[in-house]
């Protein structure tokens, strides 16, 4: 497919971007926006490493071709915060310590930050939910699962 | 502790303090430095090991801050730099904290030794009267002098001295609290850069091509199977850079990482025949033919005799399979290749062996490599973190650029080296009294340590297999056996293994602890007694005692049938380890010790970890949260292989290649951990990751046999291993299926089509063929229509021309007449026939290769009676049969909107159509059987929204081209009306009441369905129908409802929207929950591949989540739609809002496919017959 130029809308600012229209948010995201936060991990929508908010949704930027992605809003993990100011689920992520590798962290931030966007006060069930397709392989979930419920402004207990 | 990036041209102006070694000759250096302070007091220390997501950094900042007395925000810690940090080897088996860290500890107390030596002389103190702060060290005069005052302009090396006082435990203040990780505001914010995240200037993206041997790594096909590599397969690729080839190893790269994508997948490569595997599926067989080399570990006693003599022989087997390391993130690196000067930046875990392997590869001196690591996602052993780096090196090389590899999740999966499968066969027994005779351990671990690829498929090494002895880890049990041997069967791999972690440790131990803990079934005592009864490790006695009674163990001499709860059993296990590690004999880490309790469903054979109570006695904490961290890790990890990872393969390769098919622990798996810490704050520090993981899979099994009564001595405990057991070893879940119910015969609904004229004429096709030859013979060739100018279409006006527009996205013109990625109705797209193919026209107003020359009369003609302005007849592919139902206003809006398009010029390529389609003549004696070019009457009986309906599905729409099945000669049906057909490869399902969707359509869904390509209770528009409902976009809402009057008219059965919504919510809820019927293997995919976008009730995502219960496709009589969208996803959806699905092709193999879609049949459309020689259809629609 031929290059063509295409607006896309991140973290705020509009940026034209040279590709073609059937190439994948993600490698657009990383390669001409020099954006980190979103990883390459599956291709293929399964483990939640690419995350990105369209339009306050969770979705999977390694799926999406950019064509699908025209007027829309995106937000990637810079997008929320930043190490001096973060947003309060990378707050309650840093605070619980909540990663090990951290390469999955993307994604465990933003979908908690799209699950609170639409249910400010989730459960555990809905929690454990949302995060059920993403993958951990370094076996942070328990970390993660507290960093998620703090944000969800639950109590979270000390351990032991 | 400062962010960890080096801080090397810091101290050119300045003096420094450094604690250094001398290095190997191959360095370019003379010295390794361990620790640098500079002047103004920073702090850098260096280690030859690297942090693997574990938090090591952050722990050796702890230590050496302590160690000098500074503060820990002043460390920065360099890791894995080969042109920084010492060689001190892989990053393996736990060791960094307790071995590797050693030297550095004392480099730092050897430098604070010496500053306050130096502070003593200064100040004029005794040593013993100073105190040190963060560097500053003050008199009791209060007079101080700070590190970097002491160091001044002076340029001081210190040799590393191995008898340097060390700091006493109890004078710690850093060291043993738990410092939050340096690394993780960065990794939560985005801003850390990872080895994925690196870019350098003028940077490009490569990809690799693999063989088709795909985690085989041993036979002289290695490196030698290619036999050709097609480059004009890319040349339409855009900024493509190089198509590099060398025996085996085939890469692409290109300037942006799409593109090479694009070119990995597109370029052919032949390869020869990949030799026959051993059967994997049953490892016992496969590991006992595989040749060893027996090495006798320990003998003691006498075996032999002790075991003939014992009351009660317990010979056991047990089988662990091939696993993953499974990292979140495929491997990546980039280098930057220089004759002299070659940098790799790499998420190596062994930076300096890899310096050493690329040396070779390359045929460059290690000094002019420079291998750089960054982080990377987890690392739990040899995965292709190497491999990468290499293949990266070869690309770069081969244009003279810095080049980014990236790995897919699927060469990742094939080929990164697998964790072994290992068997375990211990020859034991007991004595009359209950105590073991003897107890006879062999263990084969097939394995060669995984050389870097890409010097197997250069041809760079040979592909000889090499034996790597590492399944000795753990291979002495920890218990007191009056009568011992142990051998390690060491042998070559059968397929790519490596250490993966807890290496042979996880599998020794399995079996130690599942047979001591029958040992005391058979004897009647409760298995924690029995086991302390030959433990003779005080710390390991305390510890199994702590965490008993954390658990709140109860002892059971005898197991008792415990109450179900429902289909529900639970049960209890303990298990324990010191988990001994590296070279044998080797080292112990920490202690290790599990009570496990799970529930069983007995129904379905589901086994979940319900609470782990993991005890550990790790020594001296450096960091107590980094270490309950990964006690956490490695409980979480372990119990995920046991119970459910194994590697899959068919007898070439692993077919195991992405998360479905190699599913990993989700989060309502995770089991409660409850983390039991020794304190030993007195005691060395031991490496604590690994070890928790060791007892995992010997608790989980010996709770399950807790509950059920049933020893299981294979992993992984997945529900048919589980369902086996329960029943004896006799059924397989799949075997105990009930038979599907047959389908109930459906009532017959055989439409006809109201503008039908003929019926039944002609009973065969033998009969039709013999017709058409005979009237074709008989009719001449037509006219042709003299040629015109191009007509100037500003003589149409513009709500002439807009009309057209409309009419032409109704006809679909620009779907046909468009070619893939070509310019709109120019077109040259081939159109697959049963007769051969046929290629599009082009349609612009070109005059020479389109229409440009063509009089209305003779576009009417064509049209309405199928034939090309020159006389030639068209083909039906051209629905002229239904075209010719368009209205005489219509028809000229049509044209002039045609013909006010831009002219392109493109020719046609040639048709392909069999004898005796390919010749034309015949198409008259068709068209006189088959056609009708009257325009469309309306049926004064019906509505004129029906009416309207009626012309648009019938005419210009063409909806039954595609939705009516065709005779032998391509002609649709008229007694079967919409009665369902195919196109392009996939069926057109029925839009009557013969459809088989589980909820029959009606107006107000077939409205929604046509307007935005989304039914909520069928589901979305893919395939060829997707350009379909975009095209009808252009078509107000009156007459996309008119169109769904006219199709519900078809549809008798319809129900209103109240009773659709209940018959979903019912279909939904009892297809919902898994059914012990269900194929494990598919309803793995299913929950891998599928569930995230296709489950009820799961968390909403961008795009639509269309319900599979209700999908038509999985109702349909065959399942060629649901393995079309499986193979080829929707890359093109009707609209973007209902998100995309990406295709499994290259994911999935043929087999697994077929599993997922008999799943997915049994599953959600459980009232239907399961479809038969599903392999069959995949197979044919792959190649298609």
């Amino acid at each position: 497919m031929t290059q063509s130029t295409m607006r896309l809308t991140v973290n705020g600012n509009a940026y034209d971007v040279e590709a073609a229209p059937d190439t994948a948010l993600l490698y657009v995201l990383r390669n001409d926006l020099a954006l980190n936060g979103p990883k390459y991990g599956c291709g293929l929508g399964e483990c939640g490493a690419c995350a990105v908010l369209i339009d306050g949704v969770a979705a999977r930027s390694c799926v999406i071709p950019i064509e699908g992605c025209a007027g829309r809003e995106i937000v990637t993990l810079e997008g929320l915060g930043s190490r001096e100011r973060p947003d309060p689920v990378q707050h309650a992520f840093i605070r619980e310590q909540a990663a090990q590798c951290g390469y999955c962290l993307n994604g465990m931030i933003i979908t908690t930050k799209a699950l609170l966007l639409r249910s400010p006060h989730p459960s555990e069930a809905e929690v454990l939910e949302a995060l059920r397709h993403h993958l951990c392989r370094c076996g942070a979930h328990i970390e993660i699962m507290r960093a998620a419920m703090r944000a969800a402004g639950h109590v979270v207990e000390a351990q032991a | 502790m400062a962010a960890p990036e080096p801080t090397e041209n810091r101290e050119s102006l300045q003096g420094t303090l450094s604690v250094v070694r001398p290095a190997s000759p191959v360095e370019a250096v003379k010295f390794e430095t361990f620790i640098k302070i500079t002047a103004d007091g920073s702090v850098t220390a260096y280690n030859g090991h690297v942090d693997l997501g574990t938090g090591i950094r952050t722990a050796l900042g702890q230590i050496v801050a302590e160690e000098l007395d500074v503060s820990f925000a002043r460390v920065v810690i360099v890791l894995g730099d080969t042109a920084l940090v010492p060689n001190q080897g892989a990053t393996i088996a736990s060791e960094t904290i307790q071995i590797t860290t050693v030297p550095l500890r004392k480099a730092a107390a050897q430098a604070r030794q010496f500053l306050v030596a130096r502070a003593a002389e200064r100040l004029e103190h005794a040593v013993e009267d100073l105190a040190i702060e963060d560097g500053l060290i003050r008199g009791k005069d209060n007079r101080s002098v700070s590190y970097g005052e002491l160091i001044a302009g002076e340029t001081i090396q210190l040799e590393l001295a191995d008898d340097v006082p060390l700091k006493s435990a109890d004078a710690y203040t850093i060291v043993g609290q738990s410092v939050p990780r340096v690394d993780l505001p960065a990794k939560a914010t985005g801003e850390l850069v990872y080895v994925h995240d690196m870019r350098v200037p003028g940077m490009l993206h490569g990809r690799v091509v693999r063989p088709p041997y795909a985690g085989v790594d041993v036979g002289d096909f290695i490196g030698n199977s290619l036999i050709a590599v097609d480059e004009t397969s890319v040349r339409d690729i855009p900024g493509l850079v190089a198509v590099v080839r060398i025996g085996d190893f085939v890469g692409v790269v290109a300037e942006r990482e799409e593109n090479a994508i694009k070119a990995a997948a597109q370029l052919k490569v032949s390869w020869k025949p990949v030799p026959t595997l051993p059967d994997l599926k049953d490892i016992e067989t496969a590991l006992r033919a595989n040749p060893s080399v027996p090495r006798t570990l320990i003998d003691k006693g006498n075996v032999d005799a002790a075991i003939a003599g014992a009351a009660k022989p317990m010979p056991r087997t047990y089988i662990w399979p091939y696993q993953m390391h499974a990292s979140i993130g495929p491997s990546c690196a980039v280098a930057d290749y220089q004759d002299d000067n070659t940098r790799v930046w790499s998420g190596t875990q062994n930076p300096h062996h890899l310096r050493t392997e690329l040396a070779r590869l390359i045929h460059r001196r290690e000094a002019e490599i420079e291998v750089i690591r960054l982080e990377a996602a987890g690392c739990y052993g040899r995965n292709c973190a190497d491999d990468v780096s290499a293949d990266a090196v070869l690309l770069s090389r081969a244009v003279g650029r810095p080049v980014r590899v990236q790995l897919t999740r699927e060469q990742e999966h094939a080929w990164e080296p697998k964790g072994t499968a290992q068997l375990m066969d211990v020859n034991g027994g007991l004595n009359a009294d209950g105590s073991v005779a003897g107890y006879d351990f062999a263990t084969r671990y097939p394995s060669n340590g995984a050389p870097t690829l890409a010097l197997l498929l250069t041809g760079a090494i040979p592909h000889t297999p090499a034996i790597f002895e590492m399944g000795d880890r753990t291979a002495i049990p920890p218990y007191d056996y009056d009568n011992l041997r142990v051998v390690a069967h060491d042998m070559p791999p059968i397929v790519r293994a490596s250490w993966l972690r807890g290496v042979s440790a996880l599998p020794n131990t399995f079996a130690h602890e599942s047979f001591i803990d029958e040992c005391a079934s058979e004897a009647g005592v409760d298995p924690i007694e029995y086991r302390l009864r030959y433990l003779k490790d005080p710390r390991a006695i305390d510890l199994v005692n702590a965490v008993a009674e954390r658990a709140g163990w109860r002892p059971r001499p005898v197991r008792e049938e415990k109450q179900a709860d429902g289909d529900v059993v639970r049960g209890r296990g303990f298990a324990y380890a010191l988990y001994v590690h590296s070279k044998f004999p080797g080292y112990g880490a920490a202690w290790s010790a599990w009570i496990a309790d799970v529930a069983v469903n007995k129904a379905t054979g589901d086994v979940s970890v319900t609470r782990v109570i993991a005890g550990q006695d790790s020594g001296l904490m450096i960091n107590p949260d980094g270490v309950r961290h990964q006690i956490h890790g490695n409980v979480i990890q372990s119990t995920s292989r046991a119970l459910m990872e194994e590697v899959s393969f068919d007898r070439t390769s692993v077919t195991a290649r992405e998360w479905g098919a190699y599913p990993i622990i989700k989060f309502p798996e995770v089991p409660d951990i409850d983390v039991l810490m020794q304190p030993r704050p007195d005691q060395p520090p031991l490496g604590v990751g690994e070890s928790a993981s060791v007892p995992s899979a010997a608790a989980i099994a010996n709770a399950i046999y807790d509950a059920t009564g049933v020893r299981f001595r294979e992993l992984p405990f997945t529900p048919e291993r589980i369902l086996r057991g329960l029943h004896g070893e006799q059924q397989s879940a799949v075997e105990a299926l009930p038979a599907p119910s047959p389908q109930p015969p459906l009532p017959s609904r055989i439409w006809q089509s109201p503008s039908a004229r003929r019926t039944g004429a002609y009973a065969t096709a033998a009969a039709l063929c013999a017709a058409v030859v005979g009237i074709g013979a008989a009719v001449l060739p037509w006219r042709a229509i003299p040629p015109i100018a191009r007509p100037d279409a500003s003589v149409y006006s513009q709500a002439t021309i807009a009309r057209g527009q409309q009419l032409a996205a109704l006809g679909d013109c620009a779907v046909c007449h468009t070619s893939v990625n070509g310019i709109l109705n120019a077109g040259g797209r081939p159109l697959p026939t049963p007769f051969g193919t046929i290629y599009s026209t082009n349609i612009t107003p070109d005059v020479d290769t389109g229409i440009g020359a063509w009089s209305y009369p003779a576009f009417e003609r064509a049209m309405r009676e199928g034939i090309h302005r020159d006389g030639r007849h068209l083909y039906p592919a051209f629905p002229y049969t239904h075209f010719a139902k368009t209205t005489d206003a219509d028809m000229q809006a049509l044209y002039a909107y045609l013909m006010a398009q831009p002219a392109v010029r493109a020719e046609t390529p040639s048709n392909t159509l069999a004898f005796p389609f390919n010749l034309r003549p015949l198409m008259a004696g068709w068209n006189a059987l088959f056609h009708t070019p009257s325009a469309f009457q309306p049926d004064p009986t019906k509505s004129e929204i029906w009416n309207r309906g009626a012309y648009l599905v019938e005419g210009l729409g063409h909806c039954s081209a595609c939705h009516s099945p065709r005779n032998a000669l391509g002609a649709e049906m008229a007694n079967a009306h919409l009665a369902g057909g195919f196109a392009e490869g996939w069926e057109a399902p029925a839009l009557t009441s013969l459809s088989r969707a589980p909820i029959p359509w009606n107006e107000d869904e077939l409205y929604a369905y046509l307007r935005t390509g989304e039914s909520r209770f069928h589901g979305v528009a893919a395939g060829p129908m997707a350009p379909v409902v975009k095209e009808l976009a252009a078509l107000p809402n009156s007459d996309i409802r008119a169109m769904a009057v006219y199709l519900a008219s078809f549809n008798d059965t319809a129900i209103d929207k109240p009773a659709q919504q209940v018959l979903a919510a019912r279909l939904e809820a009892a297809t919902g929950t898994r059914t012990s019927a269900a194929s494990s293997v598919g309803a793995r995919l299913y929950q891998g591949a599928c569930a995230v976008c296709h489950e009820v009730g799961g968390a909403p995502l961008f795009g639509s989540r269309p319900s599979l219960a209700l999908n038509s496709n999985l109702h349909s009589s065959v399942p060629d739609n649901l393995i079309q969208v499986i193979l080829h996803g929707i890359a093109k959806p009707a609209a973007t809002d209902l998100g995309y699905m990406p295709a499994f092709r290259d994911s999935l193999t043929d087999s697994q496919i077929a599993e997922l879609a008999a799943y997915l049949r049994r599953q959600f459309a459980p009232d239907k017959p399961a479809w038969t020689d599903i392999h069959a259809v995949v197979n044919r629609i792959r190649q298609e």
